[in-house]
C-alpha cells in the first residue's frame, strides 16, 4: 500500500555540519579563512612575539628588513620595529574592523527593519534620512566627523560605524520588503506576536545570511577607511596602525620603501582575506543562488 | 505555407518508443535511478498519461525525450528512446535542436514563467517560427495568427501584438498551445498543462488539447498529477511510483478496475463528487459570523503613470458558521475566497463590515485586545514551506502561540509534544526543522500549531491543495477527525470542488467577490441554481468518472 506520510525521513546532520561542508568547497574562501585566522593571530600574540612599546625604539633608524635579526623587518625613520608594528596594528586594525561594522550593521537594522516591516511614511522619513546621508561621500563625511569629535581611536571608529550603515540598512529595508509578507509571518502574527517579535525574532533571523555577508565587505572597508585617515595623520597617534605605519613611511618613501611596502602588503591580505571569506559565506548561507 | 511537414511518414509507426530507460540520479539521492525501466509506446492520434505523485519521476521523463535532463547530474543510464524511428539518445546536440520545438515540442506547466515576460506574444511565436519555418516575415505572421485563431484566442490579432501579462491565465495557456503546434510536431509533451489553472479554464484547455490533437494526429505525452484530468484526456495510462512502473493500459482499464494496490489506493484518494448525506439542519449555535464584508484594493500608480483602477475583492458578504461545522468557500481564482479568510482573521482590515466571533465584533477591537482573541480563532495556510519559519525547530513553532499568550514555556513544549502525536507524527519530529519534513507532514505541523491555542474556529486556506492526491487524503481525513472530536469548527477555503463535497456541511460559491449560491454541499451538487455554480459543476475534470470504491481491497 501507500506508505503513509507520517513517516519520517533519517534526521539530517545539523546546520553547522552542513554550513561547513559547504563553505569547504571554495577553495579561495579557505585561504580567506587561513589568512584570516594568521591575521587574528598577530593580533593576540602581539604582546609574546614583540613584548614592549611597538612605539618605542628598538634599533638604529631605516635598518633595511632581514638585516638584524633584532628587527627581522627592519626599522623605520625613529628607529621602530616595523614587525612589531605589524603585530600591534592587527590589533587595532581587527579592532576597528570589527566595532566598526558592529555599529554600522546595528544601525542598519534597526533603521532598515523598521523602514520595510512598517512601510507607508516611516519607510518614506527613515529613507529620507538614508539618502541625505548617501548622497555626501563617505570619506569626506568621516573627515568631518574626525575633525569634529577628534582623533582618538574609539571616536574613529564610531565614525566609520557612523559613515557606513546606508548600505546595509537598504540591504535590510530589501529584505523585510520581501519577507514580511510571507506566510510565516502571517501565522506568526495569528498567532497574536507582537510587531517588535515579529521583526526581531520572526524575520530578522531569516533575513540575516545576506547581512552577515555584506558584514565582511564593510569590515574591509572600515579597515581601508583607518587605514586612509591614518595615512593623512588624522589616526589615532597613540597606536602603532598599519595605516599610521604607511603615513609615516610616506616620508621614507624612496629611501626606505619598506617602510609603507610591508604594512601596506599587511593591509591587502587582511582586506582580501575578508572579501574571501564573504565569499564563502555566501556559498554556504544562500546555497540556493549557486548550483551544486 | 512552407512549414516542413514530415506527415509522409509511415502511420503506422510509434511516435514515440521508450525501452527500458533509466535515469540516473547523482550520488547521495534518495534513490539511485529516478526512473528505472519504462516501457512506453505512443501511437499517432493517441495521448498517453504519465501519472504519478511528486518525485514519481515522470517530468524526467519528458527531459529524457528532450534531450534537457540537467546532465551530468541526472543522465540517462540505459535504455532506448526512439522518436518515429529514430534513436534520439544518439543523436547530437545540433541535430536535437533541429527536433526541438519543429517535431518535438513542450507544453509547459505555468505559461507565465514560460513566456519571457519582456516580449510580445507574437515575437514568441514567431521566434520558433524563424528558426524551423522558411518563409518571409509576412508570412510567418499569417501562420502565426492562424495558430492563435485556432487555439481559439477571442481576438488574434490583438493577442499577436500583446504582451503576456496583459492576457489571462488561460490565454496564455492557450498561446503556449500555439506555439508548440504551430509546426504540426509528431509528439508534444505537455508537462502539467493544466494543474496551473481554474477548473472552468482547465476543461477548456483539455479539450482544446484534445481537439487539435485531432487535427493533427500527433502523439501526446501528458504528464499530470490528477486523475480526474487523466479519465478526462487519456487513452492511456502510465502509472509511475518512485521511479517504477506500478501500472500500465488502457485508460478505461486502469481507471475502472486498477490491478495494483499502489493504483488502487491512488484511486481512492480522489475524493468522490457524490457529497454524503446532508445532515439534518444545524440547531447549533453560531460560532463566526460575517456581514457585509467589503475589501477593495487599491492599486496604487506609480509617480507617472496615475491612479490605476481599483480591485473589488470582496463586495457584501455575510455568512454564518455554527459551531462543530464546517462552512466551505468555493470559487475560482480572484473569486475573493482568500481574502475572506484573511479579513475574517483580520490579517487584511476589512473596509467595513462585521465579523463577530462568540458575540465580540473582531474588526472593531484595539490591536491590544485583537492580539488576545487570535487565540480562538487559528489558521491553517495553504503553503506548509511558507507558513513555517524556517529558522524555528518544530516544538517551538508549536509551542509559540501559547507561549505568546500566557503559558509557561516548559509546559507549552510539553504540550507540543502532544500535539505532535495527535496530528499522527513521532514525537521525534519535536527537535527538527521544517524542511525536513514532507509537504504532508508540514501541514501536519500546521494544523498541530493551530491546535496548540484551543481555538473556537479554524480558518483553513486551500490547506491541502499544495499536496499529492494521497497525501491530500490523509491530511483530510485527519482535519476532520480533529474537528469531530474537538468540536471546532471550519471555514474552509478551497477551489477544489471534489474535496468540498466531501468535507463540507454547508458551502458557500463565491464569483468576483459575491455568493452566488449556497447551501449544503448535497442540494448544490444535485441541483445548482446559479449558472456559474452549474459551469463550475460541470468543468470538474473526470465528473463522469466515479472512482471505483476499493473496499473489498484485500491488500
Amino acid at each position: 500500500m501507500t506508505t503513509l506520510d507520517t513517516d519520517l525521513r533519517p534526521p539530517e546532520p545539523s546546520r553547522l555540519i552542513v554550513f561547513w561542508h559547504r563553505y569547504r568547497r571554495n577553495r579561495a574562501a579557505l585561504l580567506g579563512l587561513v589568512l584570516f585566522a594568521i591575521v587574528v593571530l598577530m593580533a593576540l600574540t602581539a604582546g609574546i612575539v614583540a613584548p614592549g612599546d611597538p612605539l618605542g625604539r628598538a634599533g638604529a633608524p631605516l635598518t633595511a628588513p632581514f638585516t638584524n635579526p633584532e628587527t627581522p623587518l627592519g626599522t623605520d625613520q625613529l628607529g621602530r620595529d616595523i614587525f612589531a608594528g605589524l603585530f600591534y596594528g592587527a590589533r587595532i586594525s581587527l579592532l576597528i574592523g570589527v566595532v566598526a561594522t558592529l555599529i554600522s550593521i546595528a544601525i542598519g537594522i534597526v533603521i532598515g527593519a523598521l523602514s520595510g516591516y512598517f512601510g507607508g511614511w516611516v519607510d518614506d522619513v527613515l529613507m529620507r534620512i538614508t539618502e541625505a546621508f548617501q548622497t555626501i561621500p563617505n570619506f569626506v563625511l568621516l573627515l568631518t566627523l574626525v575633525a569634529i569629535l577628534g582623533s582618538k581611536i574609539e571616536w574613529i571608529t564610531l565614525a566609520i560605524g557612523i559613515v557606513s550603515w546606508t548600505a546595509p540598512a537598504r540591504m535590510v529595508r530589501a529584505e523585510f520588503m520581501s519577507l514580511r509578507h510571507r506566510e510565516f509571518v502571517d501565522a506568526a502574527r495569528n498567532l497574536g506576536v507582537s510587531n517588535a517579535s515579529l521583526i526581531f525574532r520572526e524575520i530578522l533571523p531569516n533575513a540575516l545570511p545576506p547581512i552577515i555577508v555584506y558584514a565582511s565587505v564593510i569590515m574591509a572597508l572600515s579597515i581601508l577607511l583607518e587605514s586612509a585617515l591614518a595615512f593623512l595623520g588624522l589616526g589615532d597617534p597613540n597606536y602603532a596602525s598599519w595605516g599610521n605605519m604607511i603615513g609615516q613611511g610616506r616620508a621614507v618613501l624612496r629611501t626606505a620603501w619598506y617602510c609603507a611596502a610591508i604594512p601596506g602588503i599587511a593591509i591587502v591580505l587582511t582586506v582580501l582575506s575578508f572579501s574571501l571569506l564573504g565569499e564563502g559565506l555566501n556559498d554556504a548561507l544562500n546555497p540556493r543562488q549557486k548550483k551544486t | 505555407m512552407t512549414v516542413e511537414t514530415p506527415m509522409t511518414q509511415d502511420a503506422k509507426q510509434p511516435v514515440l518508443e521508450i525501452r527500458n530507460l533509466r535515469i540516473a540520479l547523482p550520488k547521495g539521492a534518495d534513490r539511485p535511478y529516478a526512473l528505472d525501466g519504462l516501457d512506453l509506446t505512443l501511437n499517432p492520434g493517441e495521448i498517453v498519461c504519465m501519472v504519478g505523485e511528486s518525485g514519481s519521476g515522470k517530468s524526467l521523463t519528458a527531459g529524457a525525450v528532450m534531450r534537457l535532463l540537467p546532465e551530468p547530474h541526472v543522465r540517462v543510464a540505459g535504455g532506448d528512446i526512439r522518436f518515429m524511428g529514430e534513436d534520439i539518445l544518439s543523436k547530437s546536440e545540433g541535430e536535437m535542436r533541429d527536433l526541438r520545438g519543429n517535431r518535438i515540442s513542450m507544453i509547459f506547466q505555468e505559461p507565465m514563467t514560460a513566456l519571457n515576460p519582456q516580449k510580445t506574444v507574437g515575437w514568441q511565436i514567431d521566434e520558433v517560427l524563424k528558426l524551423h519555418m522558411q518563409g518571409s516575415r509576412a508570412e510567418r505572421r499569417a501562420h502565426a495568427l492562424e495558430m492563435l485563431n485556432r487555439v481559439h484566442i477571442p481576438d488574434p490579432a490583438s493577442a499577436y501584438n500583446a504582451y503576456p501579462h496583459q492576457i489571462s491565465g488561460g490565454q496564455r495557456q492557450r498561446v503556449m498551445i500555439a506555439m508548440a503546434l504551430s509546426l504540426s510536431p509528431r509528439l508534444v509533451i505537455a508537462d502539467e498543462p493544466t494543474t496551473a489553472l481554474d477548473v472552468t479554464t482547465q476543461l477548456q484547455i483539455l479539450k482544446l488539447i484534445r481537439e487539435l490533437q485531432e487535427q493533427e494526429d500527433a502523439g501526446i505525452l501528458f504528464i499530470t498529477h490528477d486523475f480526474g484530468v487523466v479519465a478526462e484526456i487519456a487513452d492511456q495510462v502510465i502509472v509511475l511510483r518512485q521511479g517504477e512502473v506500478v501500472e500500465q493500459g488502457p485508460a478505461a482499464q486502469v481507471l475502472n478496475a486498477p490491478q495494483h494496490p499502489y493504483t488502487k489506493a491512488l484511486i481512492a484518494s480522489v475524493p468522490d463528487l457524490t457529497p454524503p448525506t446532508a445532515k439534518p439542519v444545524s440547531e447549533k449555535p453560531v460560532v463566526l459570523s460575517g456581514t457585509h464584508l467589503k475589501k477593495t484594493f487599491a492599486a496604487r500608480g506609480g509617480l507617472l503613470t496615475g491612479k490605476r483602477k481599483a480591485v473589488v475583492a470582496v463586495k457584501d458578504l455575510s455568512f454564518e458558521l455554527h459551531q462543530g461545522e464546517t462552512l466551505g468557500v468555493v470559487g475560482e481564482s480572484g473569486s475573493g475566497k482568500t481574502t475572506v479568510s484573511r479579513l475574517v482573521t483580520r490579517l487584511l482590515e476589512a473596509d467595513g463590515g462585521e465579523v463577530r466571533l462568540a458575540g465580540q465584533d473582531l474588526l472593531a477591537l484595539a490591536p491590544r485586545d485583537m492580539r488576545r482573541m487570535r487565540k480562538d480563532i487559528q489558521m491553517v495556510f495553504q503553503d506548509p514551506m511558507a507558513s513555517l519559519n524556517p529558522r524555528k525547530r518544530v516544538v517551538d513553532l508549536i509551542a509559540q502561540g501559547p507561549i505568546v499568550h500566557g503559558e509557561d514555556p516548559a509546559k507549552a513544549r510539553e504540550r507540543a509534544r502532544e500535539l505532535l502525536q495527535l496530528v499522527e507524527l513521532s514525537p521525534a519530529a519535536a527537535n527538527r526543522f521544517p524542511h525536513e519534513f514532507s509537504g504532508g507532514q508540514r501541514q501536519r505541523i500546521g494544523i498541530a500549531r493551530a491546535l496548540a491555542m484551543e481555538p473556537k474556529v479554524i480558518v483553513a486556506d486551500e490547506p491541502v491543495s499544495a499536496l499529492d492526491v494521497s497525501v491530500q487524503a490523509q491530511v483530510l481525513k485527519l482535519l476532520a477527525d480533529l474537528r469531530d472530536r474537538m468540536h471546532l469548527s471550519l471555514l474552509f477555503v478551497t477551489h477544489d470542488l471534489r474535496v468540498a463535497a466531501q468535507l463540507c456541511d454547508s458551502i458557500i460559491v463565491m464569483q468576483k467577490g459575491e455568493i452566488v449560491e449556497r447551501g449544503p454541499p448535497s442540494a448544490i451538487f444535485a441541483d445548482p441554481q446559479h449558472s456559474y455554480t452549474r459551469t463550475l459543476l460541470s468543468s470538474i475534470p473526470g465528473r463522469h468518472w466515479t472512482p471505483p470504491v476499493s473496499g473489498t481491497d484485500a491488500a
